[in-house]
């Protein structure tokens, strides 16, 4: 009853909405990254929806590719309440902390579509019952791994974090007697940024050390599983990894694996391409796997990704979710995957025989997705960021040796506590 | 003549002056008031209360809390770990030092929770320093020292280059728009520019100069080991900002009338005499007004910090951007934000006062 | 006389050796970005670092001018030259003249108020600009006005201090004796200040106004807020923000190298050009005593 007096005023509303359209076109603007390719395809997605709503313009506005900027330059948008931007392309940790600003999709017709995507993003995005933002591409961490090396000494491509220890030893060892010393045998993301959350929560995740704050809200992260890891991973700075890896970031450690002086690296899809590119020294020698499991048996990948969602200061959210909805389509997420290889959200595309013959990875990277662990963002909103800053803070402390994981783990857990409020449990 | 009518009273000369004066200021004080005073006002309100960026939350007013965190310290005393057996206090069987209580147990937690900053030994007893706002506390004491060694680096630099280039040569001009090259670098860019220098590894220029040198293994961290990532900073601040303080004491030099170094000659006095009897005097208007606001800039460095260090260590402002973008704490980074103010205050009070600069 | 010789050859040769010396320091940094400007990306990665771009394998002198070539052809990074050039000019020179204006009160006129006069004009650019940003935007927004007036309005903050500091203490330092004779003279206050004094700070207004346009020019976080929905006016620094690499976290930073080489020579060039006024104002600086 209630719905579907819901739905003739939404009816009712469209038609008024169409009728002012007819009278004047509808402008949206779309915020969307400012890379190359994938700006392109937007501005080629904009131009196919136009086609098909010649009532409609829509603009694609590019925003800086560094996620930091960006945040800051959408919070003085919300913060002035500003209408210019009716879609914004917002990072898989920010639907939680900037909830209120954005219309609810399922009011808009989401519900037809919702259930293709990945369900771990859909709950990602989902705040308080209201869909904030629909998936539109994603990104998981991965293991990357020199085949010529692991084949030249003879070795298996390492499952466990022990084994990638012992792998990344010997080869490290083999190679810089081989007279390259630069080379090293693994590198990741050690800088204190979102990067080594995403990094330290696939270790912890991996050995059954919980997601720092568990879904029904409390503070697992101090926990014995959790300490043993990172005491190990801090052991790999200076022994398998550099000393600086503790600075690096995604490029930083992209750059040392594509002049062949890393055996292994953990870095999200991106690198798939480029490392097959002309310019690099490994191309046709790699390949990627799941990052290793630890204590649970099965490995972690932190789930990253984009997503859309519609201003509530829009002057026409209706136009607006339209636009959104239609970017994230089947349809366009196809192109978007075979022409930017970028990874969809929805998961019927990783069997399509197209988007298979252009990227022949993305196969493989389907149980990655499905099993990808999501960033407490959600739970602890609105303050993930501080969550995840002390959180990294902590791990940054132990791996430049300032403090022993057992205290870092028990402090940041008192830290947690403070800032939630939520009481402490087991993962 | 202009004495005297001060001490009389104002003529009608003198009204007149300070009408013209008035009138000279208008303009200035129109565009600031336009533009900068109600940010500046909404900045003193803000930092009093709890408002979060960009959300429709209630806004409270808090009155000083948002100090009280920040500026939040305390000291106490950690109780040396007894063994019960022998009733003497705990070594540790690796170090052999002397085992104290964990400051973690002796901070209070109540009503707030201080966070260990440092500890430190006197008459025996061991004390630990404890802050609400660790981060906070450090960024000061990281910011305020980065500000002293760079700016008195530059100054110096920036005093020595400017003399050379003030001195007769072939090619001072071709000098003169080199020294500018760092300054006009863009900031972010020339952090880039820095940090690939100073990569950890044998990309980076300095690892594989010291590494030829016999110095390292060219695997040194720069801007990761405590001992080499301050004066990195300092190290690049000093380059970059070097030119402007030269140029502005150029300028200087160059208003110093030639007379009093022709008459000074006559006299016999020798170049080191000069420079103290007559350039230094003379140039001190010109050296506070460099002074303060290179400190200015430099007690509001954001783009080396935050390009070079990350999240690792923070400086006020990169602090503040951190509370204010990442964390919304739109109330705090105004009191931040004020802090800095009130620092910077400090600083050109003190620059004026201490080289004697009349500004009357 | 022999020693005498000794002593001036060597005081030369210690004076062309600190000149060098300046002279490495001040360009070796910039002379890296260069380097690292005619890179690949796999020669940016090269272990160790070569001092001029080397084939990976081969190890002979091999440059790309990629970089360049690619950010040439980049609208955005050209237009924002445009812009940039645009907006420092008109910062600098509203600046100077309503900065030299408020100096030469500062530093010359006798009036009440004029020491928090001083400390006023200076509050005004004591914030972090990110502190300030949020109420500036909202001031820009309801004075509605488009993107480059709100810069160069907005750029004043920081500028217009500044010159109104720096001119002060050169106007102070001029002698009182000038002024006096002017008046003398019979001519105005105003008329002495434009006709005698400001010719006579010349140098100083071109060191500040250098300075000044090189803040401006240089300037980031303001620039990206008030074009954010303006794309054809952002400036420089932010085009250059928004270099990005052919995919998604990948970092052009040849680009980025060479899209400062190319910033930075005109500012170089403008000195250079500049240096005739510095001369000409202290040749007529020369005539007072």
């Amino acid at each position: 009853m209630k719905k579907s007096v819901v739905l003739i005023l939404a009816l009712a509303m469209i038609l008024v909405v169409s009728g002012m359209v007819l009278a004047e076109k509808v402008e949206i603007t779309v915020a969307t990254g400012a890379v190359g390719i994938e700006y392109d395809l937007s501005v080629e997605a904009a131009q196919r929806y136009m086609e098909l709503h010649p009532d409609v313009v829509v603009n694609v506005l590019d925003t800086p590719d560094l996620a930091q900027d960006r945040l800051g330059l959408y919070l003085q948008f919300f913060e002035a309440k500003s209408s210019e931007v009716d879609v914004y392309q917002i990072d898989v940790i920010w639907p939680g902390d900037l909830a209120e600003h954005f219309v609810d999709l399922y009011e808009y017709g989401a519900e037809r579509v919702i259930s293709q995507h990945f369900p771990a993003i859909v709950e990602n995005n989902t705040v308080d019952g209201r869909l904030v933002a629909i998936p539109w591409f994603t990104d998981a961490g991965l293991l990357y791994y020199r085949s010529d090396l692991l084949d030249k000494y003879g070795l298996e491509v390492p499952q466990t974090w022990d084994d990638l220890t012992r792998t990344a030893k010997m080869i490290q060892a083999g190679e810089r007697a081989a007279g390259n010393p630069d080379f090293w045998g693994y590198v990741w993301q050690g800088n204190s940024y979102e990067g080594l959350t995403c990094n330290a929560l696939e270790w912890v995740v991996s050995n059954g050390g919980g997601t720092i704050i568990s879904p029904d809200k409390k503070v697992t992260i101090n926990n014995s599983n959790a300490v043993e890891i990172i005491e190990m991973t801090a052991n790999w700075v200076g022994s398998i990894s550099p000393d600086g890896v503790i600075g690096f970031g995604e490029e930083d450690a992209r750059g040392m694996w594509e002049a062949g002086n890393s055996a292994f690296m953990r870095n999200w899809p991106y690198a798939y391409s480029l490392g097959n590119s002309e310019d690099s020294a490994i191309a046709g020698k790699f390949d990627v796997a799941p990052l290793p499991a630890g204590n649970s048996g099965r490995g972690a990948a932190t789930l990253g990704g984009w997503q859309l969602a519609v201003s509530k200061y829009s002057e026409h959210p209706e136009v607006a979710a339209d636009v959104a909805l239609y970017l994230a389509s089947y349809e366009e997420q196809k192109i978007r995957a075979i022409k930017g290889s970028m990874n969809p959200t929805i998961q019927a595309l990783y069997s399509d025989a197209e988007v298979l013959q252009a990227s022949p990875f993305f196969g493989s990277l389907y149980d990655v997705f499905i099993n990808a662990a999501a960033r407490p963002s959600t739970v602890t909103s609105p303050r993930y960021n501080e969550v995840s800053t002390k959180f990294f803070t902590a791990v940054h402390s132990v791996l430049t040796g300032q403090n022993d994981a057992q205290t870092a783990l028990e402090e940041l857990e008192l830290d947690l506590e403070d800032l939630t409020g939520f009481e402490i449990g087991r993962p | 003549m202009f004495k005297k009518r001060k001490t009389v009273g104002m003529t009608e000369l003198g009204k007149r002056e300070q009408r013209l004066a008035y009138w000279l200021l208008l303009p200035t004080f129109l565009i600031l008031f336009t533009i900068a005073f109600y940010p500046l006002v909404q900045v003193f309100y803000t930092s009093l209360t709890d408002k979060t960026f960009a959300s429709n939350q209630e806004t409270n007013f808090v009155g000083l809390q948002n100090y009280h965190h920040l500026l939040g310290m305390t000291i106490k005393e950690l109780p040396p770990v007894i063994d019960e057996d022998t009733g003497e206090q705990l070594l540790n069987p690796d170090t052999q030092k002397k085992v104290y209580e964990r400051a973690i147990r002796i901070l209070p937690r109540e009503p707030v929770r201080f966070r260990e900053l440092f500890q430190f030994g006197f008459l025996g007893r061991r004390y630990v320093v404890g802050a609400v706002d660790r981060e906070f506390i450090r960024a000061m004491g990281d910011t305020i020292s980065f500000t002293i060694f760079s700016v008195l680096l530059e100054t110096l630099l920036g005093l020595g280059i400017a003399l050379v280039v003030n001195s007769h040569f072939k090619g001072r001009g071709v000098m003169r728009a080199t020294m500018l090259v760092p300054w006009a670098v863009i900031t972010v860019v020339s952090a880039r520019i820095w940090e690939f220098m100073l990569s950890p590894t044998r990309v980076g220029f300095f690892n594989v100069v010291l590494q030829k040198l016999g110095l390292g293994d060219g695997q040194i961290a720069f801007l990761r080991l405590p001992e080499w990532s301050m004066p990195s900073l300092v190290a690049v601040d000093v380059w970059k900002t070097t030119p402007f303080m030269a140029l502005l004491i150029l300028a200087g030099l160059q208003l110093i009338p030639k007379s009093l170094y022709e008459a000074a000659e006559v006299d016999g006095a020798s170049s080191i005499r000069q420079f103290f009897t007559i350039t230094l005097p003379l140039l001190r208007p010109s050296l506070a007004v460099a002074l303060v606001f290179r400190t200015l800039d430099a007690l509001r460095v954001f783009d080396v910090f935050q390009v070079l260090l990350a999240q690792s260590r923070y400086s006020l402002a990169s602090y503040n951007y951190y509370q204010l973008i990442g964390n919304r704490a739109m109330g705090l980074a105004s009191a931040i934000g004020v802090v800095i103010f009130v620092l910077i205050f400090a600083f050109a009070m003190l620059y004026m006062k201490l080289l004697g600069v009349d500004t009357e | 006389m022999m020693n005498k010789q000794v002593f001036k050859i060597s005081k030369k040769v210690v004076f062309w050796c600190v000149v060098a010396i300046i002279f490495v320091y001040m360009l070796f940094p910039f002379y890296w970005a260069v380097n690292s400007s005619l890179k690949t990306e796999s020669q940016l990665q090269m272990t160790p670092a070569t001092f001029i771009p080397r084939n990976p394998h081969t190890l002979k002198v091999d440059f790309t001018l990629d970089n360049y070539r690619s950010i040439f052809t980049n609208d955005k990074f050209i237009h924002g030259l445009l812009n940039s050039t645009i907006v420092s000019t008109m910062t600098t020179g509203l600046a100077l003249v309503v900065g030299s204006f408020a100096a030469f009160a500062l530093g010359k006129l006798r009036f009440r108020g004029k020491t928090p006069s001083l400390y006023l004009i200076l509050s005004m650019t004591m914030f972090p600009q990110v502190t300030v940003l949020s109420g500036l935007y909202a001031v820009i927004n309801k004075l509605n006005i488009s993107a480059l007036p709100g810069m160069i309005l907005s750029y004043m903050i920081f500028t217009l201090p500044f010159t109104v500091w720096v001119l002060t203490s050169f106007f102070k330092s001029l002698p009182r004796e000038l002024m006096q004779s002017a008046q003398v003279d019979g001519a105005t206050p105003f008329q002495t200040f434009y006709k005698i004094l400001l010719p006579l700070t010349a140098p100083a207004l071109v060191t500040t106004g250098l300075l000044a346009f090189i803040s401006a020019w240089n300037e980031y976080l303001f620039s990206l807020t008030f074009t954010a929905i303006e794309p054809a006016s952002r400036t420089v620094p932010v085009a250059i923000a928004l270099f990005t690499g052919t995919v998604s976290r990948q970092e052009p930073f040849g680009e980025i190298m060479a899209a400062a080489v190319v910033v930075t020579i005109p500012l170089v060039v403008l000195v250079l050009i500049f240096q005739r006024k510095i001369i000409a104002g202290l040749t007529a600086g020369a005539v007072k005593g």
